[in-house]
């Protein structure tokens, strides 16, 4: 069966969409309605009894307490599986942080009326693994967990339930606003691409991941439209939909007009 | 690939983030701990010394906390921000547990609602209206859950067993007399906050 992949992107932001109004949603019926059947944000979700815990949270909270905890390691199955089978999808189809960038790029696309979004800084790719090691080895030297204060997707939850629980706005914003700044107006995704350590504990869990997006030359007119869209900078028409980089957001598949690029389950 | 100057700039940025945040870690560690008179951590709250490293800040215990007495700590607290935290002169905690059970992460541990050690409250009696014969108040046995075992009268005046006491904070809510922050005349002081402060009778101070 072969699912027509040419409105995938749409499917995508839709997807991102409902992700960031259960972050809104779910503080407002908490608050006035006491409806606690879901709960939390993209650190910790509860769905009834299912329990979402974010990887490098958990991580970091292991490394620096040095003790297994039943109820977090199974939460944090799922991510992990979801990370083995399709890499950093959860980057590009659910995380927050790329909600606003998505929106804040629409933004600047209709008020500049330029296509282009900035490109000042490219770093080499191995940048984000440097970031994650160094995340990492921070954590352990200082015995505190740096991403899980300091995380981008964790802030925005946070900042929303503050701003229905509270009242207030936290300063916690200035990071968001500093990421955000950094995405949009250094380069595309720059904070994603090389700097987010969740990006790239999750990319190096779905390095051998099955969904890819894979290249066909057979069709292909080298019109690099899919590098140009690429929001991460990639050359999907060099095979780089299938490093270990990619986080499948299909906006190159999408963009292909010759359905060149498609997704593609490995089977093994 | 890469140019010499963003990796100057990378270098940078890695080198002064080594620089800051230590001191930020120790500065906390000088000044004492963020858990004080009548700011306390929820139930079954693990030490302070290892609470920053085993809270994932999720704010599931803010979210599911009836009573919102449950707040996360701002950025000014450093590593310790978005960490929950109880102010019981606003609002006490009346021990539903609920926040024990959802903790995702072993910050806080189940614990039975009577074995809950937040801090233990103590009498002022500077200040206790009843200590000092003006009144006859007993505000804060007639609102304590468990009278007669924490807070008992002798000749009408409060007295705490610190081995029923959970530190719960609601005589502090509830307390008449109030001067100035922490000057009620029944506080409760988080003595079960680090791993290094004193047991009480039996072990019922979560490690």
């Amino acid at each position: 069966m072969k699912i027509n992949q040419q409105h995938i992107n749409r499917w995508r932001l839709w997807v991102l969409s409902m992700a960031f109004l259960l972050l809104v949603l779910t503080p407002l019926l908490n608050f006035y309605l006491q409806f606690d059947f879901i709960q939390g944000w993209f650190q910790s979700l509860s769905i009834g009894e299912l329990w979402f815990v974010s990887p490098l949270e958990g991580l970091e909270r292991l490394l620096v307490s040095k003790e297994f905890y039943g109820p977090l390691l199974v939460g944090m199955l799922l991510p992990l599986l979801l990370a083995t089978l399709c890499g950093r999808v959860f980057c590009s189809w659910i995380c927050p942080i790329s909600f606003l960038s998505e929106c804040g790029e629409w933004l600047s696309k209709t008020v500049r009326r330029s296509k282009k979004m900035p490109q000042w800084l490219i770093l080499p790719r191995y940048t984000i693994w440097l970031a994650l090691a160094g995340e990492l080895l921070l954590t352990m030297l200082l015995g505190a967990p740096l991403f899980v204060f300091l995380s981008p997707p964790g802030i925005v939850g946070r900042e929303l339930m503050t701003l229905v629980f509270f009242q207030t706005l936290g300063f916690e914003i200035i990071i968001l606003i500093a990421v955000l700044a950094v995405n949009l107006l250094v380069t595309q995704r720059l904070y994603c691409r090389y700097l987010c350590p969740l990006g790239g504990l999750l990319s190096l869990v779905g390095r051998k991941r099955r969904l890819q997006v894979v290249f066909q030359p057979d069709h292909c007119i080298q019109c690099n439209q899919c590098q140009r869209v690429c929001p991460l900078g990639l050359a999907p028409q060099q095979g780089e939909g299938q490093s270990s980089q990619c986080w499948n957001c299909g906006i190159c598949v999408e963009k292909c007009q010759q359905q060149s690029l498609q997704f593609e389950w490995d089977k093994r | 690939m890469s140019s010499p100057s963003n990796r100057r700039t990378f270098l940078k940025i890695v080198l002064l983030s080594l620089c800051t945040f230590p001191r930020r870690v120790e500065a906390r560690q000088r000044f004492g701990l963020t858990v004080k008179r009548n700011f306390l951590r929820p139930p079954g709250a693990v030490s302070e010394e290892f609470f920053a490293g085993k809270c994932i800040r999720c704010g599931r215990c803010v979210e599911v906390c009836p009573y919102r007495c449950v707040s996360p700590l701002g950025l000014k607290h450093g590593v310790l921000a978005g960490t929950p935290m109880i102010d019981v002169e606003q609002i006490p905690c009346y021990l539903c547990m609920k926040c024990v059970e959802i903790c995702p992460s072993g910050a806080l541990q189940k614990i039975a609602q009577e074995k809950t050690r937040m801090g233990l409250a103590i009498v002022d009696q500077q200040s206790c209206f009843a200590w000092q014969d003006q009144t006859l108040c007993r505000t804060c046995y007639s609102v304590c859950p468990f009278p007669d075992k924490a807070i008992r009268l002798e000749q009408f005046r409060p007295v705490i067993d610190e081995r029923y006491c959970t530190g719960c904070g609601i005589c502090t809510h509830a307390c008449p007399v109030s001067r100035q922050r922490g000057g009620k005349a029944i506080n409760i002081e988080p003595i079960y906050a680090t791993a290094f402060s004193l047991p009480s009778d039996d072990d019922t101070v979560t490690r």
